[in-house]
């Protein structure tokens, strides 16, 4: 809301204090002002009259002018295309400071000028405030404008200062200038006194009306009607027009301004009609109407059943709580008014401003809530002000539809509970004080400190909401600084957290970049799934078509950050995302990595760890295995679940034991090119699953006494066997005396072409042998290395590689 | 003839030998040459050998003193050779090391390395600091009924937020949570009538358009202290602990009156500009303050609404965007980056801060 310092003023003595000092203590008190801005701003100005007006001899566009101001007349070099002899202006003599900086005497093109006759624009008015005119040229002032006086903003109204203040929505009430008032009185301890206004509308209640006013609808509870038979339209009062001015409104004429000045003061919006508009005399407020209206802006609107209309004779004649009508507004012609003033539901007000979006001053106070007896306020005030500025006469009882309900409420509490609340240790003398200044009435009796609400301040209800009172107004700065005191509780991160801290290290200090990407999705990516976690949920509204859908799998929104990277030609993009899916069928937690390039390369020695399948495996056997999961729970089964997003042949189903836990591997071609990256291998896995599945202990099994030894083994086999077959194979056959003695079995070769067979592969495996019970001999060691031979032979149908 | 031992040392042979082999292993360059020599003077068939192959010579009486001669001359060329074995191998090896330069300014082989999104790290660095004083790491689903979006945090049936237009609604009861007081509110109602200390980090969604500043999904952190005498003041200790270590130990953080619906008192925080050290500066817009949360003292009908007796319970609750956290930190411009993943900006996050 704007409240000027002229406004203030009108109710209390500001003193010393300047605007900015006042802006900062209501600040501190909760009503953050964002600006202080001056109506206007200059030095050394005066107003002068014109005396010569001629052309500029070297000019096709400057005027020479003389200029009489009041102490002496001086030659001024005047660009303005309106200037003219005669006109009474502003000037600004040379060391004025203006906002566009300071003036100097000076020569223009060969002619002296020693000054400059200024526009508004130029001393600083908002520009929306001026006319197309005004913003043309040079302000021209009226003719009875006193020559010589020093203080021509003064002199125009325009020496304000207004506050733009922002309310919380608690403080709706605040944007009634006589609210905000009080409250800036009592955050500055000052005395303050508003207009006297109550029961001015009790005028004319002895003389009966033929008005009829009705609400068919819960969206007006409340309503006020009064018809005033004889006004006279003529302009505002300069102090009206000045305060409207300030607030950013325009004056009109003296009954549209009071209306606006009412609400400006009292928050509470107000119609007046036209008398001669509402021959029936009649106002019904409705709704389920399903019609077009031309409102006053002249824009015809399509009105909807939710809408809150008013209504004569059946007819629209104005949006609720919006914008009234063309046809029923206040004209020069205008003899008579009827006045209207009701109590509209805010949401209702909302919705049909926001989709009309016509937020007008009305609307906007309705929306934010207006307290419940500001309607009596308003009506009052707009009475006492159209006799006194609007010649009021003829006036009729008002009308009153339903009734404010309102019964003021008291709050008991105790100094202790607003102290320990806040952790203060502030007097019963101060607390007392603060509720004074708030007009919250406070008693004390004993312990007990009790107030009463007034029916501005709905917001307080409860000691929490006094004691937010207490601590605002005494100041925040007198708050101490504690720690709580309880009984010792352990911080800690619960087992999944802990999972995903431990995968971020990993993927991490391996190369992977974290990535966080967005949660909603297009209609193409939720398409896209991999291994989705269930059916998506759809927004019924969604944000756009590229935020539709709750994603069900990370991979399309992962593999988009990497194209992205690609098409700006970033290289090595190599990222992983955990978050957490929310499908119809619960949430689950994946995490999904690409890898698109190297993952650490030392160029110079050939040294690269490549974007494959086999980096992208080893990352999620160690990823696995580093948590408890052994290599023998692990199984990466050829991929028959997603051979659209993966290579048919590069691409695995990943278990841990029988469960399924993801899927892994070459990105398929096809996909890849679809969406703008060429190479890469992805993985998409259940971290759910991961977390609940069993993890080995730790345990401590002694080291062997005996000595290890390694054998080398290169066997030629069918292309499509499973080098793990013959890893199994091996594990199986190695034992001595019924103890495995094979402790690991490594391939150090696979080979494809000349010398081996088409369709066959050489591996090359290299193994260590190991007993815990004895030495094992040469003898030995042939034993158990022949049946490990034997039955590589005979059960991968291998033959032995010739050296 | 007789021959004394004497007569022996006398021997021009004898001279000789001991002449030629110092001479020699002067010579002697490499150490395979020093072998050759070696094989001469001492082998099976050397020269010394010979000598003592001259013993059947000498009488009877003097084999004694020549052997020892002998010997004498065999023990002391082995030195020699030693010595000058040891001498040429350290000059091999020297040479062998200055072959062996490599070139210094060559790059290292450095290991592979990723980095946490900005985002995550800020949310690992509260955590930590929480945890640190006790607190426990909650979180919840992002898809939550109203009523522990809004309802129990005592915001209105008519609110703005809680209409269909404002937030991302799935159905009338359901929504993507629109901030993390949601699983506040959620621990309250679980945890009631016992005390709460955690903090609730996680992704949060609103309807807005994303540009610079605003992004329809963010994250943010909410922590909740409930315990039988907490009042605002305990808050501030504890969110001055937090800019302290966040910002830096000389941080002052004032409090400014404020509205939420949970929370009553209801302050915004601002920090001491960690630019400018409360100067003044653009970061801070010339104030010396920077906003960087909003907290409260939670409100006793959201106590009440969870199931515990305000008039015994209390405490507080505070909010932080985890973005702006980062923001300010680094002084990023865009919270579009965050969500981007461009290598370019993800490398800024390479080291430890």
């Amino acid at each position: 809301m704007k409240i000027s310092e002229k406004w203030l003023k009108q109710y209390m003595d500001l003193g010393d204090l300047s605007m900015e000092e006042v802006a900062k203590a209501v600040t501190d008190a909760g009503f953050e002002v964002e600006e202080v801005i001056p109506m206007s701003q200059g030095s050394n100005l005066v107003i002068g009259e014109v005396l010569t007006c001629k052309d500029h001899p070297n000019s096709d566009h400057l005027h020479v002018t003389t200029v009489n101001l009041g102490d002496e007349v001086v030659q001024i070099v005047c660009g303005a295309p309106n200037v003219a002899a005669g006109q009474k202006v502003i000037v600004s003599k040379p060391g004025a400071k203006l906002p566009g900086g300071e003036i100097k005497a000076g020569v223009i093109r060969g002619e002296a000028s020693n000054g400059m006759i200024c526009s508004l624009a130029e001393l600083g008015v908002d520009k929306h405030a001026l006319s197309e005119e005004q913003l043309a040229g040079i302000e021209v002032l009226p003719d009875d404008a006193p020559v010589g006086y020093d203080n021509p903003r003064k002199y125009l109204g325009l020496d304000d200062t207004v506050l733009d203040v922002s309310l919380t929505p608690n403080r709706a009430d605040c944007q009634a200038a006589w609210n905000m008032a009080a409250e800036t009185a009592a955050i500055l301890k000052k005395d303050y006194k508003l207009p006297d206004y109550e029961g001015a509308s009790d005028a004319g209640n002895d003389v009966d009306t033929r008005l009829v006013i009705h609400s068919e609808t819960e969206g007006c509870p409340h309503f006020y009607g009064k018809v005033i038979n004889s006004v006279t339209i003529k302009p505002s009062v300069p102090w009206m027009k000045e305060l409207l001015r300030a607030s950013g409104m325009h004056a009109i004429n003296n009954v549209v301004d009071i209306s606006n000045i009412v609400m400006l003061e009292t928050g509470q919006p107000m119609h007046f009609y036209d008398i001669n508009a509402l021959p029936a005399q009649e106002i019904t407020v409705k709704d389920g109407l399903k019609c077009e209206y031309t409102a006053l802006d002249g824009v015809t609107y399509p009105l909807r059943p939710e809408d809150l209309v008013i209504t004569t004779e059946g007819k629209p004649i104005g949006i609720a709580g919006i914008m009234g009508g063309d046809d029923s507004k206040i004209e020069e012609t205008t003899t008579g008014i009827i006045i209207e003033c009701a109590s509209f539901d805010h949401v209702s007000i909302r919705n049909t401003a926001r989709r009309l979006n016509l937020n007008t001053e009305s609307s906007i106070r309705y929306q934010k809530g207006i307290e419940p007896l500001a309607a009596k306020k308003a009506i009052d005030r707009a009475v006492q002000l159209l006799i006194e500025y609007a010649d009021a006469k003829g006036i009729e009882k008002t009308v009153e539809f339903g009734s404010a309900h309102f019964e003021a409420r008291t709050i008991t509490t105790t100094l202790s509970d607003l102290n320990n609340r806040l952790g203060t240790e502030f007097s019963l003398e101060e607390v007392v004080d603060v509720f004074d200044r708030l007009n919250l009435e406070p008693v004390v009796e004993g312990e007990t400190i009790t107030v009463t609400v007034p029916s501005s301040r709905t917001d307080l209800e409860n000691m929490a909401d006094l004691s937010e009172e207490v601590i605002r107004m005494i100041g925040y700065d007198r708050l101490p600084s504690t720690l709580p005191v309880m009984e010792m509780t352990e911080g800690k991160l619960n087992p999944q957290q802990r999972q995903r801290r431990f995968i971020r290290t990993l993927l991490t200090e391996n190369g992977v970049r974290d990535a966080v990407t967005y949660t909603l999705i297009s209609t193409a990516k939720k398409e896209d799934a991999i291994l989705s976690v269930g059916e998506s949920l759809e927004l019924p509204v969604p944000l756009s078509e590229e935020r539709r859908y709750l994603r069900t799998s990370i991979l399309p929104s992962l593999l988009e950050s990497a194209a992205w990277n690609i098409a700006r030609g970033n290289k090595n993009i190599n990222l992983f995302e955990i978050s957490e899916l929310t499908s119809k069928s619960g949430v689950v937690e994946h995490l999904a990595i690409v890898l698109t390039g190297a993952l650490n390369e030392t160029k110079w020695l050939k040294d690269v760890t490549p974007a494959d399948f086999y980096t992208l495996k080893g990352l999620i056997e160690a990823l696995l295995e580093r948590q408890g999961i052994g290599e023998n729970r692990l199984y990466f089964k050829p991929n028959q679940k997603d051979t659209t997003h993966f290579h048919p042949g590069r691409s695995a189903e990943v278990y841990i034991g029988k469960d399924l836990i993801g899927l892994m591997g070459e990105i398929h071609p096809s996909y890849g090119a679809k969406i703008g990256v060429k190479h890469a291998v992805i993985a998409e896995l259940d971290l759910d699953k991961v977390l609940k599945t069993k993890k080995s202990k730790v345990k401590f099994t002694p080291v062997s006494k005996y000595p290890s030894v390694v054998r080398d083994l290169a066997v030629v086999v069918a292309k499509d066997l499973p080098a793990s077959k013959i890893i199994d194979v091996i594990k199986r056959a190695g034992k001595l005396d019924k103890e495995s003695v094979v402790r690991k079995v490594d391939v150090f070769d696979v080979y494809e072409g000349e010398h081996v067979g088409e369709n066959e592969k050489s591996i090359a495996l290299t193994m260590t042998l190991q007993s815990d019970k004895q030495t094992l001999n040469e003898e030995k060691i042939n034993t158990v290395f022949n049946a490990i031979i034997d039955a590589v032979i005979k059960q991968c149908h291998a033959t032995l590689r010739s050296a | 003839m007789p021959v004394t031992l004497e007569d022996i040392k006398k021997l021009p042979r004898f001279e000789e030998l001991k002449n030629r082999v110092i001479q020699r292993l002067g010579e002697a360059d490499s150490l395979e040459a020093l072998n050759d020599l070696r094989i001469e003077f001492l082998g099976k068939k050397g020269q010394i050998a010979d000598l003592m192959k001259q013993m059947k010579f000498v009488p009877k009486e003097e084999k004694r003193d020549y052997g020892q001669v002998v010997n004498e001359i065999k023990a002391r060329a082995i030195e020699m050779f030693e010595e000058r074995k040891a001498e040429l191998e350290a000059k091999a090896l020297e040479e062998k090391l200055a072959s062996e330069t490599i070139d210094l300014t060559l790059p290292g082989r450095k290991p592979a390395h990723g980095n946490l999104n900005p985002l995550n790290l800020i949310e690992q660095e509260l955590e930590d600091l929480f945890i640190g004083l006790g607190y426990q790491v909650i979180e919840g689903d992002e898809v939550v009924e109203d009523l522990y979006c809004f309802e129990r945090a005592n915001i209105p049936k008519d609110h703005p937020a809680r209409d269909m237009q404002d937030s991302l609604y799935l159905d009338p009861e359901h929504l993507l949570r629109t901030h993390t007081t949601a699983i506040q509110m959620k621990v309250l109602e679980q945890e009631a009538p016992n005390p709460i200390k955690v903090v609730c980090p996680g992704k949060v969604y609103r309807r807005d358009d994303d540009d610079a500043t605003h992004s329809h999904q963010f994250m943010q952190m909410e922590g909740l202290v409930i315990g039988e005498q907490v009042p605002l003041s305990d808050l501030k200790g504890t969110l001055e602990f937090f800019a302290r270590k966040m910002f830096g130990e000389e941080r002052e953080i004032r409090f400014r009156p404020s509205f939420f619906p949970f929370t009553e008192p209801s302050v915004e925080v601002d920090v001491s500009c960690h630019m400018c050290g409360g100067k003044g500066c653009p970061t801070c817009k010339g104030t010396g303050w920077i906003e960087i949360l909003g907290a409260g003292e939670v409100n006793p009908k959201v106590l009440e609404m969870a199931g515990y007796d305000s008039t015994k319970m209390n405490g507080f609750a505070f909010g932080i965007g985890i973005e702006r956290v980062a923001m300010l930190k680094y002084g990023i411009d865009d919270i579009r980056h965050f969500y981007t993943n461009d290598e370019r900006f993800n490398e800024l996050f390479d080291r430890m801060d």
